[in-house]
């Protein structure tokens, strides 16, 4: 039973269409990104899902509940650019929305101040947001979408505008949220992805090319990769190699040759049955799988 | 309850930053420099021999109400100015600075999002404009002799529908813009607009919201009130009403974010 | 008869004037202590301290409306 089910979604912006027949289905304790290269419209997806934009068509539905309803209860948003009333300190400002979610007085002082534990700001909860740096906003950010314990988080680009150490604190954060909660967070960044995400969304163009785990997206490409190591010389067994049926594409960087092959199995033993019989100085074979990278030029590209 | 939430955080917010000192100041010094100024100027053109010798200074001084009725001059034109500039990004810059996307993705009720955002600025605007009227009737009634109490307080209930009248226009045009100076420079506009139809429009009907400047002038001098002010103050009440709701309504359809 | 300047200042009862003009100081150290403390303006921010100094009255009610950042 899934947990968040978009169905053939659709956004145009003055006749242009940026979302173009996006379906996918989340459950429920996944963490999932959202991954594409900027323009893809990752942002309008999730603000479409969070209910800041209304689709040109299309149906989402939330444990059965439509968008017509206001499901704003259920959902945590943080924006790429989050701004804050800076005048408020951190503590005033989640204690603020914990209360327009309809939590109690206690409770939101409460929950305001677990957060902010939580998420390394409780030493400058009384300080006003105005003199926050990016990273700690960012981290605001996040407590602010928690702050209701939603049944799902959806956080845009939490990370492409900090730096190296900003950037692994929200890793870390996200990855110790996925305990508590479904999480869909957005990302050009490939190794982000890979990183922290159960499973890929993958956006490109206003479409969406592949949803589901790493590894699936590997096997549709019903690509593998062998990675043959030479003592010198590779380039003289190129040939040999291309005339195997199994064989698609070889590259050579240095010593190595990478090969593109389908049916692995058969094109193992038959590389193997090669370099035995023709005794090739070989001082390695590995059988590797394409890069998240790779995956990903070779969907978009296809 | 939500609407309270949004109602403290504006009135935090107009204490934070000095809007709670700084406006109803602002109407105090409107209200009664004019009538004080006036006062005193024959007396310092004199003083300061600028007249020439033997002539006398022949301005007739104005009588209580008149002096009383300075201040909505002053009022009409720089009090109206600093309420719609006041407000003109109370909405819009909101949207503009993307505050919104944090504010409205939680379950808060556009209703209430509006409505706490403009009741919180009509505090504001009607306790200072208050104390303005205060003042001046104070400066009135030791320079130019007795103005009853409740001349005061019945012109300031009055105006006070005139203010929460140019204060929902200024809302009303936040929901559709999201660029302050834009929103402040149609407001005006329109508020300017209403007024010079007044002329035209009041050969033909006698409710006008912006008739209401001269009831105000009819009841400062003779104390007296006629029939048609009841039914403008309805009207321009229906129209305040009719314009927040239609707000919330456009809101609700806009778009909120970027 | 000659009329000098003490006299003229002399003539305005100051006991009446007095609170109007307390009244005025509050405003423009109001607007200074905001101005203080603000991080940036809407344009230069020695510009806005120009105009709220010499503009009586009309420079601090003009900072606050125009001068002044709303998320500041």
């Amino acid at each position: 039973m899934s947990f968040i089910h978009v169905q053939h979604l659709n956004k145009q912006f003055d006749g242009t269409a940026v979302i173009e027949d996006v379906s996918f289905q989340l459950e429920k304790g996944m963490c999932v990104s959202l991954l594409g290269p900027n323009g893809a419209g990752k942002t309008t997806t999730l603000r479409i899902l969070s209910g800041l934009m209304k689709p040109t068509s299309g149906i989402i539905t939330f444990e059965g509940k439509s968008n017509k309803e206001d499901i704003r209860s259920w959902i945590g948003y943080l924006p790429q650019y989050p701004v804050f009333h800076n005048w408020m300190s951190g503590r005033e400002f989640l204690i603020y929305v914990a209360r327009l979610a309809y939590l109690s007085k206690k409770e939101a002082a409460s929950r305001a101040d677990q957060l902010l534990q939580k998420v390394g700001l409780h030493d400058a909860k009384n300080r006003r947001i105005g003199k926050y740096s990016g990273g700690m906003k960012q981290r605001l950010g996040i407590a602010q979408a928690m702050i209701h314990r939603p049944k799902l988080i959806m956080l845009d680009e939490p990370v492409s505008s900090l730096d190296p150490n900003g950037r692994r604190e929200v890793l870390n954060l996200i990855d110790e949220l996925k305990k508590e909660t479904t999480i869909l967070f957005s990302t050009h960044i490939l190794s982000d992805a890979e990183e922290v995400s159960d499973r890929l969304l993958l956006l490109h163009n206003g479409t969406l090319h592949h949803s589901g785990t790493i590894e699936e997206l590997q096997a549709t490409q019903a690509v593998n990769r062998i990675i043959l190591r030479f003592d010198s010389q590779p380039e003289r067994y190129i040939e040999q190699l291309d005339s195997l049926p199994e064989v698609i594409h070889i590259e050579q960087n240095r010593e190595a040759l990478y090969i593109e092959a389908n049916k692995i199995e058969a094109a193992r033993s038959a590389i193997l049955h090669q370099a035995a019989q023709y005794q090739w100085p070989l001082t390695s074979f590995e059988i590797g799988r394409l890069s998240l990278e790779e995956l990903f030029m070779k969907v978009v590209n296809k | 309850m939500q609407w309270m939430t949004l109602f403290q955080k504006e009135t935090l917010e107009n204490w934070r930053n000095f809007k709670w000192l700084w406006v109803p100041i602002t109407f105090i010094l409107l209200a009664a420099l004019d009538p004080v100024t006036t006062h005193y100027l024959p007396v310092i053109l004199e003083k300061s021999g600028e007249l020439p010798e033997g002539a006398t200074f022949d301005l007739p001084t104005p009588t209580p109400p008149e002096a009383f009725l300075l201040s909505f001059g002053q009022l009409n034109l720089l009090g109206v100015a600093v309420v719609l500039l006041m407000t003109m990004g109370i909405i819009a810059s909101e949207r503009k600075s993307g505050v919104t996307e944090l504010i409205l993705v939680k379950p808060v009720r556009y209703t209430a999002y509006i409505t706490a955002k403009w009741a919180s600025t009509l505090v504001l605007i009607l306790v200072s404009l208050f104390l303005g009227l205060l003042t001046s009737w104070y400066y009135v009634n030791i320079l130019y002799g007795d103005l009853a109490f409740t001349i005061m307080l019945g012109s300031f209930f009055l105006y006070s529908v005139w203010m929460t009248f140019v204060l929902t226009i200024s809302i009303f045009m936040n929901v559709f813009f999201k660029t302050p100076g834009l929103v402040g420079f149609l407001s005006i506009a329109l508020i300017i607009l209403i007024n010079s139809l007044n002329g035209l429009v009041s050969r033909f009907i006698d409710w006008y919201p912006s008739q209401i400047n001269t009831y105000i002038r009819t009841y400062v001098i003779n104390g007296t009130t006629n029939g048609d002010l009841l039914l403008t103050i309805i009207i321009t009440l229906l129209l305040i009403i009719v314009m927040l709701i239609s707000s919330v309504l456009v809101f609700r359809k806009k778009e909120l974010a970027a | 008869m000659e009329q000098t300047f003490s006299e003229v200042i002399s003539s305005i009862p100051w006991g009446i004037v007095a609170p109007l003009l307390v009244i005025q100081a509050i405003l423009l150290i109001v607007a200074l202590v905001d101005w203080f403390r603000i991080e940036r303006t809407n344009g230069p921010k020695w510009v806005w301290l120009i105009i709220i100094l010499f503009f009586n009255i009309l420079g601090p009610i003009l900072y606050f409306l125009i001068g002044r950042r709303n998320n500041g």
